[in-house]
């Protein structure tokens, strides 16, 4: 594999640090839920920079962004079909 | 390269079957980690009120500062791909290095705040103790949080031998410090989520 | 076949066969040949199948009569407890993937080993320690908490060795995780030359998507077993509702691991049939794409539907609606591949061996139970069914019908390649026969139990149950007869049975193209695969079937 700049590195770095702070900073502002809407907006974020950049998806198979995403939607499943009951349980 | 493995028929197979064997793996850890953060979400919305009491007791500031650690972690191992990927094998461990040294300092740091955590009377079933009206579902935050730090710090002390053992055997093999780098990655992925829903619930 | 440009090797007892690669101990113990470790396996298993089949055995002596007289009420709640955990993650899961899959996945795709051989080897060990740390648990005091561990029995009110018994399962839980992470990357990474998706024969279909299960459903398990351990020691109210859990939670993680477990005790019989019915009817597998596509159809759905195990638990009605029609929803790849070995047989040249009458009965138990879990799936019948014996019946089908049914078609119609030897087919027939007639009577009752209401994990009963429940019984006993006879032919084959030749069904696939038993590097040459699966015809398979195949063996080939 060939080696990618070292700016985008550098770049995902400090974007990384600034979503740290913007995370950090918005939980101090009364937002109400969207306090949690953010926090998680933000990790979303974070994890998609770490995933594509640092961990190579950009330029990965299909295959490997395949198993990438397997984990998570599984878990999605887990947790959308339960929320059936955790909802509407009387 | 040290060689092939005679199940496989040449070099880019078997690194591509490491490759994808590592992903593997890390879709089971997702679903594993994944239960604590269901059972975390399930819960919080049962005690909401006392999940915000609760995590208002963690240390923020040590909190933040050990995510800018991994974070900067995650961007040291990703250098060392790199500089194995370029074959420089110095540089490599060099950079594999400094990563292993910011998961132990993470470490500390983490240790620095359990013994807050203790010394607070916050671990649960042991001299728990917390205001009345919040205390059961402080109790539950509080085995979560210890459940989640605990397991992510034992796969951090994992990360951290397999990086050094990394350093010392294998800084030349440039697919070995990738698939050690994936790993690496997985459980800085694990401590952004566990930093805003255990640090920040309710800070404003 | 002509589509594999591999030479066909002579018989059998060659110097160079894995088997004959070394007789230490240590060269069992150490090996990192999936040949070996899928014998190592399949020893334990068989091992351990019997153990969960003493604690039936049992079971059944006690319910001959109403009167619960031979055991307690709590020595019978370990004894089903202990039949459930050790026949579940003991044998049925690691059952068909673990060994025939371990075995013959690298050789139906033309590789050397799996991926990973260590890895492997690894899985066998967890699985022993697993093993070690749950039959430890049940012989120091036993658990009583049935198979499913439900919380707040399991946290708080059962005085047993819960903990322990749950250690085991987790421990067994990573030699699952294991197997199916090596058998993923395997099936990606190995395959031989022109061996294309949709030319791999569908046992290695069925065991691929198996192993997508295991590995994105256990460990799920393992967490929710820790929590539940968790809860248990430090009285955390996580699932225990007295402490302000949530029960249901538990039932939830559960079922989301353990239904789709079903799947992963049947998929891989559903495999083995596969491979059978087409063999057997020397015709080509009936709508091969279909089938492909109905595995990957059932691995996923299976992970859609585990609320219909709790439709009395008190889950939300709303949910038990959608459970139940996602449920209904797995019943179409099942029937498609149901239609499809039927369609297979039609108007082949069907051979009645041992290996084909398991898989016959495979077809029809499976469709038995498979079409009984539709009542089950059924909102407001399973109100009444649930938790009785209608339900034990169709697990049963399922489970013994279908897998071990499966299992045992697959060692017979794979055991010239795994040992080199033939066995006695008269006798293999007698025990297929005795082993279908003792599970139908020993099962069937069971539904007509289940309606007339008896409900499940009682010792005491009713007396106007007990023909049924003696009916039963004596079909345990029949069926137990069954299960004694093949080790003990298969194992007289091992000294005395006829050598094989390497293809003595003339049976298509790249694992007969090699030697009974194989070389210890499975292939001298890769092959190079350039055509589909299952190239049988039905006036070709005549003449060379059975017997006479047999004896002209290594000169079968039509290359």
């Amino acid at each position: 594999m060939k080696p990618a700049a070292f700016r985008t590195y550098l770049w995902t770095w400090l974007a990384l640090l600034a979503l740290l702070a913007l995370t950090f900073g918005s939980a101090y502002v009364h937002m109400g839920t969207f306090n949690l809407v953010v926090n998680l907006a933000i990790a979303v974020l974070k994890t998609l920079l770490v995933m594509i950049v640092f961990m190579d998806l950009a330029r990965s198979t299909s295959l490997v962004r395949l198993a990438a995403a397997a984990g998570f939607f599984w878990l999605a499943l887990l947790a959308g079909l339960s929320l059936t009951d955790f909802l509407t349980r009387s | 390269m040290s060689g092939i493995a005679e199940q496989f028929e040449d070099v880019r197979q078997q690194e591509q079957s490491a490759h994808l064997g590592m992903w593997v793996f890390l879709a089971t850890e997702v679903l594993f980690f994944g239960v604590l953060f269901f059972v975390y979400s399930v819960m919080r919305a049962r005690y909401p009120a006392d999940f915000a009491a609760a995590s208002r007791h963690t240390d923020v500031a040590v909190g933040t500062i050990n995510t800018a650690i991994l974070l900067t972690s995650s961007f040291t191992v990703a250098l060392a791909v790199r500089a194995s990927q370029m074959q420089a094998v110095r540089l490599t461990r060099r950079w594999l290095w400094v990563t292993a040294a910011l998961g132990a300092v993470f470490l500390a740091l983490k240790g620095y705040e359990y013994y807050k955590d203790y010394s607070e009377h916050l671990i649960p079933a042991f001299r728990f103790s917390f205001e009345a009206a919040h205390a059961r579902g402080a109790e539950v935050f509080f085995a979560l949080y210890f459940a989640t730090t605990g397991l992510h710090a034992v796969h951090l002390c994992i990360g951290i031998a397999v990086v050094l053992l990394i350093a010392r055997n294998a800084a030349r093999n440039e697919h070995a410090v990738e698939v050690g780098g994936l790993y690496w990655h997985f459980v800085d992925i694990v401590w952004i989520f566990l930093y805003p829903l255990l640090y920040l619930v309710s800070r404003a | 076949m002509n589509t594999i440009a591999a030479p066909l090797l002579p018989p059998s007892e060659r110097p160079d066969s894995y088997l004959s690669a070394g007789y230490s101990v240590r060269s069992w113990l150490l090996t990192h040949d999936h040949k070996r470790i899928a014998i190592l396996f399949a020893v334990s298993i068989t091992l351990l199948f019997f153990v969960g089949g003493t604690a039936a055995a049992l079971i059944r002596i006690e319910l001959i009569t109403p009167a619960g007289d031979l055991v307690s009420a709590e020595t019978y709640n370990k004894l089903f407890t202990m039949h459930g955990v050790i026949m579940v993650w003991f044998f049925l899961i690691p059952s068909i993937p673990a060994t025939l899959g371990n075995f013959l996945i690298p050789l139906m795709i033309g590789a050397r080993d799996l991926a990973f051989p260590r890895l492997n080897l690894l899985s066998w060990y967890l699985y022993l320690a697993g093993a070690v740390v749950t039959i430890g648990a049940l012989l120091a005091g036993g658990v009583d908490t049935g198979w499913t561990f439900y919380t707040p029995f399991s946290t708080l009110f059962s005085n047993t060795y819960v903990i322990a018994a749950v250690a085991g399962v987790f421990i067994v839980g990573f030699s699952s995780i294991l197997t199916g992470l090596n058998i993923i990357v395997t099936v990606h990474e190995l395959r031989a030359p022109g061996m294309t998706w949709f030319r791999l024969p569908l046992f290695v279909w069925a065991i691929y998507a198996t192993s997508v299960i295991l590995v994105l459903a256990t460990p799920v398990l393992a967490m929710t077993l820790s929590l539940m351990a968790f809860e248990r020691i430090f009285r955390i109210g996580i699932f225990d509702p007295q402490l302000g859990g949530d029960p249901l939670l538990f039932q939830h993680l559960f079922w989301f691991y353990s239904h789709p477990a079903v799947y992963i005790m049947v998929l891989p019989g559903m495999g083995v049939v596969s491979e059978i019915i087409t063999c057997f009817a020397r015709k080509r597998i009936f709508g091969y794409r279909m089938m492909a596509y109905a595995i990957l159809a059932i691995a996923v759905i299976g992970f859609l539907v585990w609320g219909h195990h709790m439709f009395v638990s008190g889950q939300s009605v709303y949910a038990g609606m959608v459970f139940s029609v996602l449920s209904y929803l797995v019943a179409i790849p099942s029937a498609i591949k149901v239609f499809n070995w039927t369609a297979t047989l039609y108007k082949g040249s069907i051979h009645f061996e041992a290996p084909m009458l398991y898989t016959l009965g495979f077809v029809g138990l499976f469709m038995l139970g498979g079409l009984t879990g539709l009542f089950l799936a059924a909102l407001a019948l399973d109100v009444h069914l649930t938790d009785t014996y209608f339900v034990i019946a169709h697990f049963h089908y399922i489970m013994v019908g279908g897998t071990v049914l499966a299992y045992l078609g697959g060692i017979h119609y794979w055991w010239p390649k795994i040992t080199g030897r033939l066995y006695s087919d008269a006798w293999a027939r007698f025990a297929a026969i005795l082993i279908f007639a003792g599970f139908n009577l020993t099962f069937f009752p069971q539904y007509l139990l289940g309606v007339a209401g008896m409900p499940r994990r009682y010792h005491e009963y009713a007396p106007e149950f007990q023909v049924l429940h003696v009916l039963s019984s004596a079909g345990a006993s029949v069926l137990a007869l069954g299960f004694l006879l093949p080790p003990v032919y298969l194992l007289w084959s091992l000294r005395r049975g006829e050598h094989a030749t390497a293809n003595p069904w003339n049976a298509s696939g790249l694992e007969w193209r090699t030697s009974s038993p194989p070389p210890q590097e499975n292939f001298k040459e890769i092959p190079v695969v350039t055509g589909p699966p299952y190239d049988y015809s039905p006036q070709e398979g005549d003449s060379m079937f059975g017997q006479e195949a047999r004896e002209l063996g290594a000169s079968a080939s039509r290359s």
